[in-house]
């Protein structure tokens, strides 16, 4: 009810992509468990899920503030390994693991605020992968933590009190449910005060310091955000795999997340989610069809990088607001016909 | 630890230190003439080795296989400047940062789908044994490496202060705009520029193949180094960009003589991020003020 009092504010575009939003959260969150799916393709939509959350962090940041983060992977790797260490080898309860990667990942990204108040554009960029080059190694070289480079294994299901989340179903639930309250909340706040903020931000720092937004503090709230929403989803992929290793945090990943959220498109959080479900499922296309070919996916598979860098560049030139001006340019020749 | 020992630190230090600087010149060159940072310069490093060793395997001599790999480079960053980057050319830094990152990625992936996952060598460009110079070795390869960054160097000064195309190049790194109503064809210019950086990327590539292997991944890593390198000289200026890997490179040498291997890699990094927050205008440049 309240949603839908807030809804008359809206404008269309947010009514649009509230719709969208919905539907999407609808279809993760009811229709896919009620299908009865098979455990690999709940693996595979977990994975998506958590991708979900990273870019609805860095769709905040980069495609809201414009400030760009080569290092988004970096925290994901923090809030995985805080939480992985801290449930299975020291033995803190679940939701404690979780609360302390968030913590860490937050403070990571208040660490890397600081070179974004002096620095912009390209030279940010190569402060944020110098960032995650370091967090790289130290995931690497601190084995008597993370156990270096054959990673970190049996880390435990979720479990709240007593209960434990052990089924794929319920750990599956446990990521969208998550994810749904991210985007949500992400996407309200977009709609409001800090979403006009961080645009004027991005369009023209001088000029959104002249109209009265404080920007230092803003870029530090928008930075320790993002890097929160990534330590969360780190959190949730130690505890949903159980395995982590450190190639799953470098500068790679980090570049995808970019990628993501390139072509999901600026000034949206509606573009980049939809992008990342396209993106992170399109490795796994054979858990969707599975009448695809074993040659077909191994292909894909081995073919994603160049995929995905090609589709940034593509976009990058072609249809530099992504998938969410498309979706907007759909909408605004739908309003000409009618009117 | 003996002088000599020390000396001998000091070699491996300039030689890694004329490689980075040889990267971190095409950062610069790039830089100056249109202001982008171009994070696929070292994928150039990476296909100078690879390509090198592609044209060697194919039956080419050393040398006509060398020139090959170097030239098809500059081949690959001409068509990427034309394809990828001038379309897109007016825009802003971030999405000029999204083109060179995913063109980084792309030119990593393909060289591995072409040419193998494998790691490869070339022969050294003279064999023979170290020069032994009191008691200091120093590999002939490693004389190579110092002969093409000096030559590299002085055709670059040469270029910059004597041509009418240097004069244009650095027209362009004040002003694109003034710079094109002087009648100089900025958009050549970058070309050009993006060809240069390919190039010099291609001869450091080509240049250590013989000494460490080369491999399809050997770009990022170097590319990182090379950039430490030009902004701790100080970003467009071709001088700082070769002091400052040297710098670098004696930097890392010197810390695994006094600390260990395993920071080596550190220590670029270091470099990078204590240039970048402290002093983003590198050693040898002069702070810019932005204007509204």
């Amino acid at each position: 009810m309240k949603m839908l009092r807030r809804g008359k504010s809206l404008s269309r575009a947010g009514k649009s992509g509230a719709l969208v939003l919905a539907l999407l959260g609808v279809v993760m969150l009811i229709v896919v468990p009620l299908a009865g799916p098979e455990r690999y393709l709940l693996k595979v939509l977990d994975f998506v899920g958590i991708a979900v959350i990273v870019t609805a962090g860095l769709a905040l940041l980069f495609g809201y503030a414009g400030q760009v983060s080569l290092g988004h992977a970096g925290f994901v790797g923090i809030g995985a390994y805080t939480s992985a260490y801290l449930v299975s080898t020291v033995g803190v309860p679940w939701l404690v693991g979780v609360a302390a990667a968030v913590l860490l990942s937050t403070l990571g990204g208040l660490i890397l605020a600081l070179p974004s108040l002096r620095l912009k554009g390209h030279y940010l960029a190569m402060a944020t992968l110098g960032f995650n080059e370091i967090i790289y190694v130290m995931f690497r070289e601190a084995r008597g933590i993370t156990g270096g480079h054959d990673g970190f294994g049996g880390i435990p299901y979720p479990s709240i009190g007593g209960f434990t989340i052990d089924t794929p179903l319920g750990v599956y639930l446990l990521v969208w449910a998550v994810a749904a309250l991210v985007v949500f909340f992400v996407w309200s706040l977009v709609q409001g005060r800090p979403g006009r903020a961080m645009r004027a931000l991005h369009g023209s720092e001088i000029g959104a310091e002249a109209s009265g937004i404080d920007t230092v503090k803003l870029k530090v709230r928008v930075f320790a955000l993002s890097a929160a929403l990534a330590g969360l989803a780190g959190a949730l992929y130690a505890h949903a795999i159980g395995f982590i290793s450190p190639s799953s945090f470098g500068l790679d990943q980090s570049i995808i997340y970019l990628a993501i959220v390139v072509v999901g498109g600026g000034g949206s959080i509606v573009g980049p989610v939809v992008a990342a479900i396209l993106l992170s499922l399109l490795p796994y296309a054979d858990a969707l069809l599975p009448n695809l070919s074993q040659s077909t996916v191994t292909l894909l598979q081995a073919w994603e990088t160049d995929i995905y860098g090609l589709t940034m560049i593509v976009v990058a030139i072609l249809a530099p607001g992504g998938l969410a001006s498309l979706m907007r340019r759909r909408k605004g020749r739908e309003e000409t016909v009618s009117a | 630890m003996e002088l000599a020992e020390l000396l001998q630190y000091v070699v491996a230090g300039l030689k890694s230190g004329a490689v980075y600087a040889l990267v971190a010149l095409g950062f610069t060159i790039v830089y100056g003439s249109t202001g982008i940072i171009n994070f696929a310069q070292g994928e150039f490093f990476m296909l100078g080795g690879v390509l090198s060793v592609w044209y060697y395997n194919a039956g080419l001599a050393l040398p006509l296989a060398g020139l090959c790999g170097v030239l098809t480079t500059v081949v690959v960053g001409l068509l990427f400047e034309r394809i990828a980057l001038r379309p897109r050319r007016s825009a802003g830094a971030l999405v000029l940062v999204v083109i060179t990152i995913g063109a980084s990625m792309v030119m990593k992936s393909l060289a591995r789908h072409l040419f193998g996952p494998d790691e490869a060598m070339l022969p050294v460009f003279t064999p023979g044994p170290s020069l032994d110079i009191g008691g200091v070795a120093i590999e002939r390869q490693t004389l190579w490496v110092w002969a093409i960054t000096i030559v590299v160097v002085i055709f670059l000064t040469w270029l910059y202060k004597r041509t009418r195309f240097g004069r244009a190049m650095r027209a362009c790194s004040i002003s694109h705009d003034a710079a094109r109503l002087m009648g100089i064809d900025t958009a050549r210019v970058v070309m050009v520029s993006f060809g240069m950086a390919a190039a010099l990327g291609a001869l450091a590539g080509l240049a250590v193949a013989p000494l460490t292997q080369t491999a399809w991944d050997v770009g990022g890593p170097m590319g990182l180094k090379g950039f430490a390198a030009a902004i701790l000289g100080g970003l467009g200026n071709p001088l700082a960009a070769v002091v400052g890997g040297l710098v670098l490179g004696l930097l890392e040498s010197l810390s695994v003589a006094f600390l260990s291997s395993t920071y080596k890699d550190a220590i670029s990094l270091l470099v990078l991020l204590i240039v970048l927050f402290v002093r983003p205008q590198g050693l040898l440049g002069r702070a810019r003020r932005e204007k509204v």
